[in-house]
């Protein structure tokens, strides 16, 4: 009926864009008014505030918006839409283009659909788009997977990995993908929050695990409350599962995008520089007594860092797991660094299980994404005793030693204090100029002095006729070789600075490291078979 | 009054008690020294308070997470 259409002003397709609008309606509606308030209820944002919420405004452009199950009365008139339980679309953080995509808690608590072609999730169009468009990826993960209701409808049950990781996996090699848990994740979506290059989840409103306490109560028969069995406890501080907690879903957002804005595109870019406010040539005159003249007495790292790098920059990944090692993204000179530094407040800076795997991790990171590796280094070897051969460090330490070896990226060694053994060569790469800087304080060999004597000298001391005392003599010979001067006349250290000099000189060196970076632009191939 | 525990955050064992039970303590007061890894590990009062308890002696070996005192505030 053109006339009519036309009267309505809006052409000939008049009707059409008018149920466009109405099915714009329905996803716009999501789960409905009782749903989306049991959601604020529950402390939590909708998928759709969230993505309004991380995003910058008016930025987000919706697709597969009309996906979901229509329901039509007698004539096929349609009545309703319930939306997919997904919401995805492309958007900009910062101005900078992201795939974005998250699970509708409000629709069926945002358990898969089981459309022809999947939104998100596990694969799916969103993250297609980011692979072909070479864009990072936010996942803002809200839902317990597959559920058993869906093979009713289905009528037959699906293999595991019909909609699989695939591309998942392909995207870690490609462009950053940051996951935000952002509410009770088991199952599929608890497995897409780890693979991510950096995850994080709310204290108090999220929780993952492979499955949850209703299967465990059917499973073990163990009673335990999903807080228990998968808040930030145990996610992120024991397991080191998730990297980071947020304190409110604000935060975790805030966290993606501070995350973000370290990160290049894709792995075929190099990270975005920043104008550089503070100056590159401070010489930070707190530096110069911060180590104590007792090598026995820890001191803060953290704050070492934080007089090295640009001021108020830094992000710091995983700083309640594998505490020994502090991994920090900051900037020197506004250019994107990783900082790898030794933490001598935790078993003196000893590597354990955990603080290898936070290294490994970390390491990766930044390699694939062209992100230069700054060492500060206080570290006496690996973790030793029963508990530490339990967990297995020194495997892991030693992955750590073997990922150490297939760093392409620039990487910066600053020795503050110990640097001992096979856990003093992860905090080196010999695939680049292997620039070995050191503070005055720096000591270094194959194992500390203390250690050693006992072990290289046992007859000797024994036979003593006080053989504490004469352990502290062979001690004190020893030292004597162990001046870091005498290394650098042999050129087996590089260069011995000032601790004041240090940002001025790996301001410097990062700048020099920019023209090898560009060369290196591209993915990581993957060599050999990890210990 | 509220009891917090003090536990170590390393495997070692106890070298010096700067404290005796019932002294106050001020938020980040210096409580004992633990060595671990050859490292002197101080160990502050997270809370101030009154010390209630010290549950280790010197040369004791301490393990992950164990309580070393109660400080009562």
């Amino acid at each position: 009926m053109p006339d009519r259409k036309l009267e309505k002003g809006g052409g000939f397709w008049a009707a059409q864009i008018d149920e466009l609008e109405q099915r714009r309606g329905f996803a716009a509606d999501m789960g409905g008014p009782d749903n989306i308030a049991r959601q604020h209820k529950a402390g939590r944002l909708t998928v759709r505030e969230r993505i309004e919420r991380i995003t910058d405004a008016g930025s987000f452009r919706e697709v597969g918006t009309l996906a979901g199950t229509g329901d039509y009365d007698e004539a096929l008139k349609l009545k309703g839409v319930t939306p997919s339980t997904y919401v995805a679309g492309t958007a900009r953080i910062d101005g900078r283009p992201v795939a974005i995509g998250g699970e509708d808690f409000t629709i069926r608590g945002g358990t898969s659909f089981g459309a022809q072609r999947r939104k998100g999730g596990q694969g799916g169009y969103i993250e297609d788009l980011a692979h072909h468009y070479k864009m990072p990826l936010v996942n803002l993960i809200d839902g317990a997977g597959g559920s058993v209701t869906s093979a009713k409808r289905r009528g037959f049950v699906t293999f595991p990995g019909v909609d699989g990781f695939e591309r998942s996996v392909e995207l870690l090699g490609e462009v950053p993908v940051a996951s935000a848990v952002l509410g009770t994740a088991a199952g599929g979506p608890a497995g897409r929050a780890i693979l991510s290059h950096f995850s994080v989840m709310v204290d108090g409103t999220s929780q993952i695990f492979a499955a949850g306490p209703p299967v465990v109560k059917r499973s073990l028969g163990q009673t335990i409350s999903k807080e228990e069995l998968g808040g930030p406890a145990v996610a992120v501080t024991k397991a080191g599962s998730i990297h980071n907690v947020a304190e409110t879903e604000h935060d975790a957002l805030a966290q993606i995008r501070r995350f973000l804005s370290f990160m290049p595109q894709n792995v075929w870019e190099l990270p975005p520089r920043l104008p550089a406010d503070d100056p590159v040539d401070r010489r930070e005159e707190g530096l110069l007594d911060i180590v104590p003249e007792q090598r026995t007495r820890p001191y803060d790292m953290k704050k070492l860092v934080e007089l090295v790098v640009d001021k108020d920059l830094s992000f710091e990944i995983r700083p309640t797991y594998g505490r020994a090692i502090i991994t920090m993204l900051a900037r020197l000179g506004g250019r994107p660094v990783g900082i790898v530094a030794n933490n001598p407040k935790i078993y003196g800076g000893a590597m354990d299980a955990d603080a290898a795997r936070k290294q490994i991790h970390f390491m990766e990171l930044c390699d694939t994404f062209h992100i230069p590796l700054v060492f500060l280094v206080d570290v006496p070897g690996f973790m030793v005793g029963l508990k530490a051969e339990q967990d297995g460090t020194l495997r892991e330490g030693m992955r750590a030693v073997y990922m150490a070896a297939q760093l392409k990226v620039p990487t910066l060694t600053m020795v503050i204090r110990k640097c001992y053994g096979m856990a003093g060569m992860a905090t080196c790469n010999k695939n680049d100029i292997d620039l070995k800087l050191a503070w005055p304080s720096g000591e270094w060999g194959s194992l500390p002095v203390e250690g050693g004597v006992a072990a290289a000298f046992r007859r000797e001391i024994e036979a003593a006729e006080d053989p504490k005392a004469r352990e502290k003599e062979l001690e004190a010979e020893l030292r004597a070789y162990a001046s870091p001067f005498r290394t650098a006349e042999a050129l087996a250290v590089e260069e011995i600075i000032d601790p004041r000099e240090t940002r001025p000189i790996l301001c410097d060196y990062i700048a020099l490291a920019e023209d090898r970076l560009r060369i290196g632009l591209g993915p990581r191939a993957k060599a050999g078979v990890a210990p | 009054m509220a009891t917090t525990q003090v536990t170590s955050e390393v495997i070692g064992s106890v070298w010096k008690i700067e404290k005796a039970e019932g002294d106050a303590v001020a938020e980040g007061e210096l409580i004992m020294i633990l060595e671990s890894m050859k490292m002197e590990i101080p160990v502050e009062a997270p809370v101030a308070g009154t010390l209630a308890a010290i549950k280790v002696k010197p040369e004791e070996s301490v393990e992950e997470d164990q309580v070393l005192c109660l400080i009562e505030s």
